[in-house]
């Protein structure tokens, strides 16, 4: 396998076959973490959270909050969409890929894998669509075989975790920072550095390099040690990595700062903000909602 | 880790709390217009129980009892198999390599009528289910990676795993008398230090994920309680550790946390008596953030007000109002 320096990997089988060091090894975890901590103190002095009933962030809430603080509020929308079951299926696969890395999986083997874990939404909205279905199992087919070729061998001592919950507890338990993380490789207690692994059903963009850094950042005050990297996997054939410096952590910890603060003020009754953009157009809010009828307007115009 | 003084007496402790467990099993049976059934005490239960007595009660026999193997009930008990199978194997030093301990431990579990979780992923094996296995040796291999993450490796001297598929793994069980209806299940993942009259040793809870701080000391609780009423001794120290969090909290046992962890027991077999007498009964609800995922909320006045009422969601922000 040849091997790469950090700085220009561009797949996960370069990250691995680097085996980085951490770049981000001298970051101000100490310093992080006491900005957090004040910000979340403060938030929840206003919004009156506390550890039986915290606010939990998590990177769709921080995205939101940042983004379009009305979205933040808004119900999820229940119904299932071709690009739902997309995102399970690719993300799926690749828990297989890691868990079972002598066989390529398929589709089929991601539905199953989906039910073995209790969950048929993808079964029962391919069966609800019938033959129609068809050209969404050709696409199916197609990201799966995509992120097939992007997918590395991984070596056991890499301890590889799909699924990973990853925590921060801040202001004592009142505001909690965390998520699961799709691939965990390495990190504490190995000697090797840790590789945060997301996998992305849809097609690139540049926000979900954000995703990444929070995640980067709540594994690195977690464990006192920062990973090496972030690697996004896209189904649509993008890998994006990217090495943990300090300055990344430093911006992620802002956004949550940021998000904190905007949490508060929406607790305490503030009305929530309107922004509209790219993001309008899968807003379960949008209905009803100004920002995105100018938005709609403009664009037809 | 250093230990903690031990309990002064550890034997006269844990008699003097199996004596009032028994009292008050006893008392909350007499006064029973019928018999409740088989009441299994483990800490779902208990925390159940506690936690909104209206809904435990509510849960009816399929929700007292357990609810059968799947993945996600499997994986501790599959993790702390494959642990304690690297740790007697032949390299024992080595780090254990969470997959590959999984993997190596289900190779081994071929006996589709063993005890436990052994027989049913031998069932997995058996049928080909190779979607199922993947899916709990995720879940056990995350749980392997958090539990020596928190602990640290090499693990601390003198621990074993405790409820383990393993034929002459002794089972953690107490009743207050042969064929008594109560059981109860120390649900400890391990512990550290040999077991001696003396006390002195400690028990290991892990969570992967965190619930709340009042849930740990609860958790605590009635560990220690069902530890000293299987054992017999009472531990020192309950270790709890969290692998979203990477937390290890150590939790002295004292009379105190023996008697809060027993009233725990005795409530649940108070509340499987009032459940014969009443069964669901709104009256007795204790609502809480619990009420969003309670599957008897629609007839629960007291729960439907406390969730209109919070009005928050999506994990503590407001409701976007209508319009």
């Amino acid at each position: 396998m040849r091997s790469v320096p950090l700085r220009t990997a561009r797949t996960l089988v370069d990250v691995l076959a680097a085996a980085p060091a951490g770049a981000a090894a001298d970051a101000d975890l100490p310093g992080l973490r006491a900005g957090l901590e004040a910000a979340a103190r403060d938030a929840a002095a206003v919004g009156g959270w506390h550890p039986d009933d915290p606010l939990r962030l998590t990177k769709a809430v921080v995205a939101d909050l940042l983004r379009c603080p009305r979205r933040a509020l808004a119900p999820a929308e229940g119904g299932v969409t071709d690009d739902v079951v997309a995102g399970l299926v690719v993300d799926a696969a690749a828990k297989l890929a890691t868990l079972v890395p002598h066989r390529p999986p398929t589709v089929e083997d991601a539905c199953a894998y989906l039910r073995a874990l209790g969950d048929t939404t993808v079964d029962d909205h391919l069966a609800d669509r019938g033959e129609a279905a068809e050209p969404l199992r050709a696409e199916l087919r197609a990201r799966v075989e995509r992120l097939v070729a992007a997918w590395p061998r991984i070596d056991p001592a890499w301890w590889p975790r799909v699924e990973d919950p990853v925590r921060v507890r801040l202001a004592d338990g009142a505001v909690t920072v965390g998520g699961r993380i799709d691939v965990v490789l390495g990190g504490a207690p190995t000697e090797r550095p840790a590789v945060l692994v997301e996998v992305k059903g849809g097609r690139w963009w540049d926000g979900m390099r954000a995703d990444a850094h929070l995640y980067a950042l709540v594994v690195a005050l977690r464990d006192g040690r920062p990973p090496a990297a972030v690697v996004t996997v896209v189904a649509d054939g993008t890998t994006q990595v990217e090495p943990v410096r300090p300055a990344v952590l430093a911006t992620a910890a802002d956004r949550v700062e940021r998000a904190l603060a905007t949490a508060a003020a929406l607790a305490a009754g503030e009305a929530p903000a309107t922004r509209p953009g790219p993001h309008c157009d899968h807003c379960p809010a949008r209905a009803g909602c100004p920002a995105a009828g100018v938005r709609a307007e403009a664009l037809a115009g | 880790m250093t230990a903690t003084p031990p309990l002064g007496d550890a034997v006269g402790a844990a008699d003097r709390l199996a004596a009032a467990v028994t009292a008050g099993i006893d008392a909350a049976l007499d006064a029973a217009p019928a018999p409740p059934g088989d009441v299994d005490v483990g800490w779902v239960a208990a925390l159940d129980a506690t936690a909104c007595p209206a809904r435990f009660r509510g849960q009816g026999e399929t929700g007292w009892g357990f609810p059968g193997w799947t993945p996600a009930t499997a994986a501790g008990a599959v993790a702390r198999s494959a642990l304690d199978h690297h740790l007697h194997g032949p390299d024992p030093d080595c780090p254990p390599a969470p997959l590959e301990a999984v993997r190596d431990w289900m190779r081994t579990a071929t006996s589709i009528g063993a005890r436990g979780v052994a027989g049913w992923v031998a069932e997995l094996r058996a049928d080909g289910d190779g979607p199922a296995l993947a899916a709990t040796a995720a879940g056990a291999a995350r749980w392997i990676a958090g539990f020596v993450r928190t602990l640290g490796w090499p693990l601390p001297e003198r621990l074993a795993l405790l409820n383990v598929a393993r034929d002459d793994a002794p089972v953690a069980r107490w009743s207050p008398r042969r064929g008594a209806p109560v059981r109860v299940r120390s649900g400890a993942d391990a512990r550290i230090g040999r077991i001696v009259g003396a006390g002195g040793h400690r028990l290991v809870v892990h969570r992967p994920v965190a619930g709340d701080d009042g849930q740990l000391r609860r958790r605590a609780a009635f560990e220690a309680a069902a530890g000293a009423l299987v054992h017999r001794v009472a531990a020192a120290e309950v270790v709890v550790t969290t692998g979203d969090t990477g937390e290890r909290v150590r939790v002295p046992v004292d009379e105190a946390l023996l008697a809060a962890g027993g009233e725990m027991v005795v409530e649940v077999v108070r509340q499987r008596v009032r459940a014969v007498e009443r069964g669901h009964d709104p009256a007795d609800a204790r609502p809480s953030p619990a009420c969003r995922w309670c599957e008897v909320a629609d007839g629960c006045g007291p729960g439907r007000d406390w969730l209109a009422r919070a009005g928050r969601w999506r994990g503590g922000l407001p409701v976007l109002a209508p319009g």
